[in-house]
């Protein structure tokens, strides 16, 4: 793939490795404004080297990459996508912040060729800072087949970088930049003339600077500095402790007078104006315009009328195809956790002679508890796959445009619609996103809400519960569940507005980046981004509650039945206040319990209590046999699949029933299920798992970004008196009309 | 003049006012006024109207970026329109 550009990059390591030192190493941050194809122009130039972390002390996401280009090591990093390098955002604050604090050898400002004017405003700012500039000036194609003509010799003179167009979704112009970044010598950022009344100020400024506070200067771009002390920034002038500001007001107040407004207004307007200016000079449009592909399809999806339904009926295609296309590969991950892992840990152990107690710690502790939930693994990835492809392809935004009035009636705006969104995912990221909201009544209010958004960890109740009783239909089902959170959410948020947050809705401003289809590669960039945390807690926090519950289960020692564990004790004090609800029994009860800590683990606890060791006589398969199996099912998972996939849309599903109800005899969990509940009380339960209180991990997300539990504290009361009350409804309601 | 969020679907217009803007000092600022005009949204510039369905947010083109607003920004800038 990297060859078919003549792309060649190597890991640093590899090189290393290889005995070459003594090479010079500079770092190049990427600069842009969101949407300007950034990560897109990043992915394709680092790839698989792309390490993403955190800014530190903020949960902003921070990427870089450290690899070889042609005899320079290069480490990029990723600035947070930003319209300007004023402090209104946090993601602003970061960025200058790196700028100015870190001092890269370079930066990569990533434009929008179509949409020159407003990319060019940070450009003329990131100009200020005297670092050389290179500038990709991205999505040219597009701009080319609109009939636009840039010179770049023009603005190259004009701003004296370097500018290379590229096309970051093809790999074109990368080798250019890159070859343009490790030589900006000759290439001096111009100092661009602000205007006499502006540049008679800051000269004024320059020489007291250079008088009293020549400290300053090592720490700081001089030109930056300049203007911020003209600007009076707070954020500077509060780090760099300017005793006396009286030669600031003097110096800018014939600037002040002239123009009558604050120099950080004038500021803006003249940066602005040279932007505006330099479009104006490289730039020829068509004269006509004709309609977008992207206004088109506006013109449907953001419709009064349509604009709803049709945002509904895509989250119900997003959340059948997830079902479909993941059910199968679950149902092998299953039989391989119940099949073969268990029998080779429990040969293995046996082998070694191991006590007793740790084959069934190993086998029904570990393997059940975590099998259980990696079960999910498959669920869990579709979900994230098709949430990205809606992120990537620019609709998550019109969801939000959409949902913007409805918001307003609880007391948000469309813009708290995205954290809620991602809350589909996973309600911690999602309470992690609400710093989109500058307004912390917004924040509040929204982090309460999110748990209401059925996260990815509860999938795997409603999976299990949903193959037992509502194999039929069950894309409805779990997209009534998904509905239900919904129309909750929209119901407490208009108590909350009433009470806890009387006041004034917030002003909503957000861009609609046009439709791109995203590419593949980075589809699956960020389906792993999100999904890994699943695996993560899998494998860390699920195994060690896995086996926890498993203590809970055995102790104490010797304990013969699971009713009297510690955990069935707890389950049977609870098991009455479930009864009215439809499942008061012990079982489902210390499985809610376990679920306080993860919601996935109900379903492991109710594995571990429900699926009692069988004769376990049969006959042991060889390690071959095992093995072909595993291939040969995988193979079958992949062709049902598929065809579940393409019956979606409407072919004949006939196959994959009859291979749904194959597979259900392999699920023992499914079985026992199905002795122990009514369609109806398994209706109530998973509704009652979608509601109560979240789990901790988003407990300590919320005491993280209030630094408080008062919020977690809320959540957690209204939510379970909520789940207790819907459970309710549903289970004696749906007696009453003769269900169940 | 009238303010923005009056203006109907496919109208232009140049923003002449953005009221309630007392500039952007910097810090102590959470005007979200700022921000808009990072975004494009300035005193001089055309902008046409995509989306306005009369209660709601409204969308507009700004160059060529898509900036959706809520109506109660939407009334604080106003606009003259063009022909």
């Amino acid at each position: 793939m990297m060859q078919d550009t003549g792309y060649k990059i190597q890991d640093k390591d590899m090189h290393h490795a290889s005995g070459i030192m003594h090479q010079r190493t500079i770092t190049v941050a990427v600069a842009g404004n969101p949407n300007s194809g950034k990560s897109t122009l990043i992915n394709a130039i680092a790839g698989t080297r792309l390490y993403v972390g955190n800014w530190p002390g903020v949960t902003v996401e921070k990427k870089s990459a450290l690899f070889e280009y042609e005899g320079t090591n290069i480490k990029l990093v990723d600035l947070p996508g930003t319209y300007s390098l004023s402090p209104y955002t946090q993601e602003e604050i970061i960025a200058r912040d790196y700028l100015v604090h870190e001092k890269p050898d370079a930066i990569i400002n990533v434009v929008d060729a179509t949409n020159l004017e407003r990319n060019l405003y940070l450009t003329v700012q990131l100009l200020e800072l005297g670092i050389p500039v290179v500038m990709a000036l991205n999505i040219h194609d597009e701009a080319v087949s609109k009939g636009y003509k840039i010179d770049i010799k023009i603005m190259e003179d004009a701003l004296g970088i370097k500018v290379i167009p590229t096309v970051a979704t093809k790999k074109i112009g990368l080798n250019e930049l890159l070859r343009a970044v490790t030589d900006t010598s000759g290439h001096h950022p111009k100092k661009l003339n602000y205007g006499s009344d502006i540049e008679a100020a800051a000269s004024a400024v320059e020489k007291q600077i250079k008088n009293s506070y020549p400290q300053l200067l090592k720490k700081y771009p001089l030109r930056w500095l300049i203007f911020k002390l003209m600007e009076e920034d707070s954020h500077v002038m509060e780090e760099i402790n300017v005793g006396d500001k009286s030669f600031i007001e003097e110096a800018t107040k014939h600037l002040k007078k002239a123009h009558g407004n604050d120099v950080e207004s004038i500021m803006a307007d003249e940066r602005y104006a040279l932007a505006s200016g330099l479009t104006h000079e490289v730039l020829k449009k068509p004269e006509f315009r004709k309609m977008e592909m992207t206004e088109k399809i506006d013109k449907i999806v953001l419709n009064r009328f349509l604009g709803i339904p049709i945002f509904l009926a895509a989250m119900w295609v997003v959340f059948k195809l997830t079902f479909d296309f993941s059910a199968p590969f679950a149902d092998w991950i299953d039989a391989m956790t119940t099949g073969p892992f268990k029998r080779w840990a429990e040969a293995i152990l046996g082998f070694i002679h191991a006590p007793e107690w740790t084959v069934s710690l190993a086998t029904d502790g570990v393997i059940a508890g975590v099998g259980f939930v990696i079960v999910f693994v498959p669920v869990i990835f579709a979900m994230m796959f098709f949430i990205t492809f809606l992120e990537g392809s620019g609709y998550m935004a019109r969801a939000a445009f959409v949902m913007d009035r409805a918001m307003h009636a609880i007391g948000l705006h469309g813009k708290s619609f995205i954290p809620m969104l991602l809350g589909f995912g996973c309600n911690v990221p999602a309470v992690y996103a609400t710093r989109v909201l500058e307004n912390p009544r917004d924040k509040a209010l929204t982090s309460l809400l999110i748990p209401l958004m059925s996260c990815g960890a509860r999938l795997p109740v409603y999976v299990v519960f949903i193959g037992a009783f509502f194999t039929a239909y069950a894309g409805t089902v779990l997209w009534s569940l998904y509905v239900m959170g919904i129309a909750l959410a929209v119901l407490m948020g208009i108590i909350f507005k009433r009470t806890l947050f009387k006041g004034e809705s917030p002003m909503f401003i957000m861009e609609l980046p046009p439709y791109r289809m995203p590419s593949f590669r980075s589809l699956m960039i960020h389906t792993w981004e999100k999904g890994k945390h699943f695996l993560i807690k899998a494998g860390t926090y699920i195994l060690a509650v896995s086996i926890l519950v498993w203590f809970l289960l055995n102790l104490p020692w010797g304990v013969e039945n699971k009713k009297d564990s510690y955990l069935g004790k707890m389950g049977q004090v609870i098991a009455p206040v479930l009864e009215p609800v439809g499942f008061g029994n012990w079982e489902a009860a210390s499985s809610l319990v376990s679920g306080l800590i993860a919601k996935e683990i109900v379903v492991g606890t109710m594995g571990e209590i429900y699926v009692q060791k069988k004769d376990e006589k049969k006959e042991q398969p060889a390690l071959t046999d095992d093995l072909k199996e595993m291939g040969t099912s995988f193979a079958s998972a992949v062709r049902d699949s598929a065809s579940n996939v393409i019956s979606t849309f409407g072919i004949s599903s006939l196959s994959s029933e009859e291979s749904a109800e194959e597979k259900e005899e392999r699920s023992p969990l499914r079985d026992v299920i199905k002795s122990k509940f009514t369609p109806l009380s398994a209706y109530a339960f998973i509704a009652f798992v979608l509601l109560y209180m979240p789990c901790v991990v988003v407990a300590i997300a919320m005491r993280q970004e209030f630094g408080t539990w008062k919020w977690f504290g809320i959540a957690f009361a209204y939510q379970m008196a909520l789940a207790w009350i819907v459970a309710f409804t549903i289970y004696q309601g749906g007696k009453l009309i003769g269900l169940g | 003049m009238a303010p923005l969020g009056l203006l109907s679907i496919g109208e232009q217009a140049e923003i002449v006012e953005i009221r309630g803007q007392k500039g952007c000092a910097h810090g102590s600022s959470k005007n979200q006024l700022c921000h808009a005009e990072d975004m494009g949204l300035r005193v001089g510039k055309t902008i046409e109207m995509l989306n306005n369905e009369g209660r709601g947010p409204i969308l507009l083109k700004v160059d060529e970026s898509r900036i959706a607003i809520g109506r109660g920004m939407a009334m604080k800038i106003m606009v003259r329109r063009k022909k």
